[in-house]
């Protein structure tokens, strides 16, 4: 038991009066006025410079104002409804009993974006799903309110009759023909990509192994430390001016310009991390909507639930590989199938694709290749631009594959990926021809620097057991 | 028990995309103390690019990285950019960059020309100063140029440039062509220890070796690369979206979505390339994406070395690699001692999907 407390006959927080001042105020930051600039900033040349970065100090200090730190007067507080189901027909929304609350400004659904669809390459996202929805983090409605909390009462208030359909969950499935279309009419496979080289199943004659593998990997989120943020703000001269944390504003300005057939400035604040998920809109075309209609300012700050279930994500692959090699280790023919899980929505998958397929060989010279990658919908988050664009899941496959190859043919791992490395002038699988390439002399650079010492290096039993 | 293993993995990465238009634009004015200002539609997102850029500009202009200041990112005041993606703000930004610096100082060099007697061709901008070639005391100091520009020559220093690798349409069938303007390679090998009881992987090293071209700033390369390989170790091991049989996303926070923390980050070494690119700015190509490119398959190669068992499907959490130890277990006959290796094929080794 712990002792009983004494009692306090003074409380010895007067005898601090400063502590008392209302109102509670933060001690003031103080900084010193005398800023020392670091001499590798002063130096010249410049290139090579191991320069401090000039938002580092105001990082430091807590002085970067990100889009949550930012305020206009009168301004308003938005939040999205989500839909919570998968796949669904909108029967209705109901919005008035959300509209009658006291603070909430004003309510919009999708039917009153002008043009309500957006995407860097294939148009096929709503700003607010008003006739279907795709996936569960669609947002179905948008409340301005006074306060944060207000709008987020708000959205329980609102109504929607959803006719659930069953969702299509499984890329592999979604392949099928006879899986339903999660955008019927259009089919679920909506991009498709070959590159084809030489003659793999001649080279798959002559080799002297030919070895198999399948490879899967997940779905991940960006997880920024600053969530998808913004602000806008309708003049009176129907000019309206967004803050947002996108890492591209000139694509974001022409997808705004679309959806809305309006003037747009786009101020990109201070972004707390992209790594990819702020490549293309969201809620800039609602809320600057909002604005006009309420005639305030509109900030939006998803949650970190939006982040992951209503921003996009890295594409799941399934990847299936093929490799024919010589007794010494040389690949003499590869083929490759891809299938990425796009999600609800396309975004940036046709950049994914590509890049996934061309690069899903590895910096390797095969000579015999066939690589086809496709991706599908489903009536999942979107994925869409996340850092590498499919790289780090072919890479994932192609050097897991290398090993076991290497490990059944008795090659050290370094040996095998030496052997069949690029060098300068080497051909792509595009048969781009190739320059300043150091494949290799990363390779021996990282083996001596690690002390790669060859096989059965490993203290544990795996490598030669 | 713990046992140790190490796997390596190499990869390459592009750089610069020319399947669809891919410019950026730049505007770089010098100031008549002496700095400049460089007006670009690029986003700022952590990675340090501003820097990048300052620097580039003022090694053009040959001034300091502080005497750079940077306007970015507003549509109004500044020129079109194709965005902070795709690892292309070193190459295509800079180019752009490095070329309106170039067209601002050879303003600055017709009007130094007739100040110091030469052709504006026998100038040369180093160290703050104009100056003759191979006669670095006749010169003139880069603030007083542009301040003579303003006011005699009536010549602003102000140069503008768009920079778009040349836009090469693919073969629709073969898939055949020249889809990237550059491309880095990189190796990163990981030693890890894994409990054959648990599963539990602990990464403990990572080298990682990376060729992004000239180094611009070593010291935001090192920053990219140890932020790559921390986010790898997160696709390798932890993270994982799921959803449930309606397709509702069941871990949408950071409690049942874990990501890595400075205590799961093993100790990063960093090693940059040698290499130069004759297409970039200064040699320069980029770094960002290709740094958490090779780490989860460097990661699973070296739980295989450790304990043998070849994970197939991200992420290698402790409940899977014991499942698959498992598996390898009720597939090899009880014996002591090591065995004789498996026969030829991937097929053999214990997997999991």
């Amino acid at each position: 038991m712990a002792e009983k407390p004494k009692v306090i006959e003074k409380p010895d927080v007067l005898e601090q009066p400063d502590i008392l001042k209302p109102p509670a105020v933060a001690p003031l930051v103080t900084f010193p006025i005398e800023v020392v600039v670091p001499e590798v900033r002063q130096q010249t040349p410049a290139v090579g410079q191991r320069a401090t970065r000039a938002d580092g100090r105001l990082h430091g200090l807590g002085q970067t104002k990100y889009i949550d730190d930012m305020y206009f007067p009168n301004m308003l507080f938005a939040k999205i409804k989500r839909a919570g189901v998968a796949s669904a027909r909108i029967k209705s929304i109901d919005t008035k009993e959300a509209e009658a609350m006291p603070g909430v400004v004003a309510v919009i659904t999708g039917s009153d974006i002008p043009c309500n669809s957006f995407g860097p390459s294939l148009k096929d996202q709503p700003v607010l799903a008003d006739t279907r929805v795709f996936h569960a983090g669609d947002g179905v409605a948008a409340v301005a309110a006074v306060t944060e909390q207000i709008a987020t009462e708000a959205l329980e208030k609102i109504k929607v009759d959803y006719e659930v359909l069953t969702p299509v969950l499984d890329p592999l499935e979604s392949l099928k023909l006879a899986t339903p279309g999660v955008h019927a009419p259009s089919a679920n496979i909506y991009g498709h990509k070959v590159i084809k080289k030489g003659d793999v199943e001649k080279a798959f004659a002559e080799s002297d192994h030919v070895f198999e593998g399948s490879f899967r990997t997940q779905m991940v989120e960006h997880v920024p430390l600053e969530p998808y943020a913004c602000i806008a703000q309708w003049d009176a001269n129907g000019r309206v001016t967004i803050y947002s944390t996108l890492g591209r504003i000139t694509l974001g300005r022409a997808d705004v310009a679309r959806t809305l057939g309006s003037r747009i400035r786009i101020v990109a604040t201070v972004v707390g991390g992209n790594f990819g998920g702020k490549n293309e809109i969201r809620a800039e075309p609602a809320m600057a909507l909002l604005s006009k209609k309420t005639g305030r300012p509109v900030k939006c700050v998803y949650t970190r639930a939006e982040e992951f279930t209503s921003s996009t994500t890295r594409h799941p692959l399934i990847m299936d590989y093929k490799t024919g090699v010589t007794k010494q280790g040389k690949i003499l023919g590869r083929k490759i199938r891809l299938v990425l899980d796009g999600g609800a929505y396309c975004s940036w998958s046709e950049t994914t694709l590509g890049k996934a397929c061309i690069l899903s060989a590895g910096p390797y010279n095969i000579e015999n290749l066939y690589a086809e990658a496709f991706v599908v919908y489903t009536n999942k988050t979107m994925t869409g631009a996340m850092r590498g664009f499919g790289a780090p899941q072919v890479c994932f496959a192609y050097e897991s594959h290398m090993d076991d190859i290497a490990k059944a043919l008795g090659i050290d791992p370094l040996e095998i990926r030496l052997l069949n490395a690029f060098d300068e002038g080497s051909l792509s699988p595009t048969s781009q021809k190739l320059h300043s390439v150091v494949v290799k002399e990363s390779l021996l650079r990282a083996a001596k620097r690690f002390g790669w010492n060859g096989i059965g290096n490993g203290t544990g039993n795996g490598n030669g057991a | 028990m713990k046992r140790r293993g190490r796997g390596m993995a190499c990869m390459w990465y592009p750089i610069g995309f020319t399947v669809a238009a891919n410019p950026s634009a730049a505007v770089v004015k010098v100031n008549e103390d002496g700095t400049a200002t460089l007006l670009t539609g690029t986003v700022e997102t952590g990675q340090g690019s501003l820097t990048i850029l300052a620097q580039i500009t003022a090694q053009e202009l040959g001034i300091a990285t502080d005497d750079v200041h940077v306007v970015s990112a507003d549509t109004d005041a500044t020129p079109m950019d194709t965005g902070a993606i795709a690892s292309r703000t070193t190459y295509v930004t800079g180019n752009a960059a490095r070329m309106a610096a170039e067209k601002a100082k050879l303003i600055l060099f017709d009007v130094a020309a007739p100040l110091l007697g030469v052709k504006a061709t026998q100038l040369e901008a180093q160290d703050h100063k104009i100056f003759v070639k191979g006669f670095p005391q006749r010169n003139m100091h880069i603030g007083d140029v542009a301040n003579h520009a303003r006011v005699v020559s009536g010549q602003p220093p102000i140069g503008s440039a768009s920079f778009n690798p040349e836009t090469l349409a693919l073969d629709p069938e073969t898939g055949q062509g020249k889809p990237f303007g550059t491309y880095v390679y990189a190796t990163q090998i990981a030693e890890v220890d894994v409990d054959d009881e648990t599963g539990e992987v602990e990464v403990l090293r990572v080298v990682a070796s990376h060729d992004c071209g000239t180094a611009i700033n070593p010291m935001l390369v090192e920053g990219q690369v140890e932020g790559g390989v921390a986010m790898g170790i997160g696709f390798a091991l932890e993270e994982e979206m799921l959803f449930d049989a309606n397709g509702r996303h069941i871990n949408p926070n950071l409690t049942n979505y874990i990501v890595p923390t400075s205590l799961d980050t093993p100790e990063i070494e960093v090693d940059i390339v040698d290499s130069y690119d004759p297409t970039g700015p200064f040699g320069a190509k980029g770094v960002g994406e290709p740094t958490l490119v090779p780490t989860a398959a460097a990661i699973a190669n070296a739980i295989y070395d450790a304990v043998g068992v070849r994970i197939t499907s991200l992420p290698a959490t402790a409940e899977k690699v014991f499942k698959a130890l498992q598996a390898k277990r009720e597939q090899q006959p009880k014996q002591i001692g090591t065995g004789a290796p498996p026969a030829a094929g991937a097929s053999n080794n214990a997997a999991v999907q």
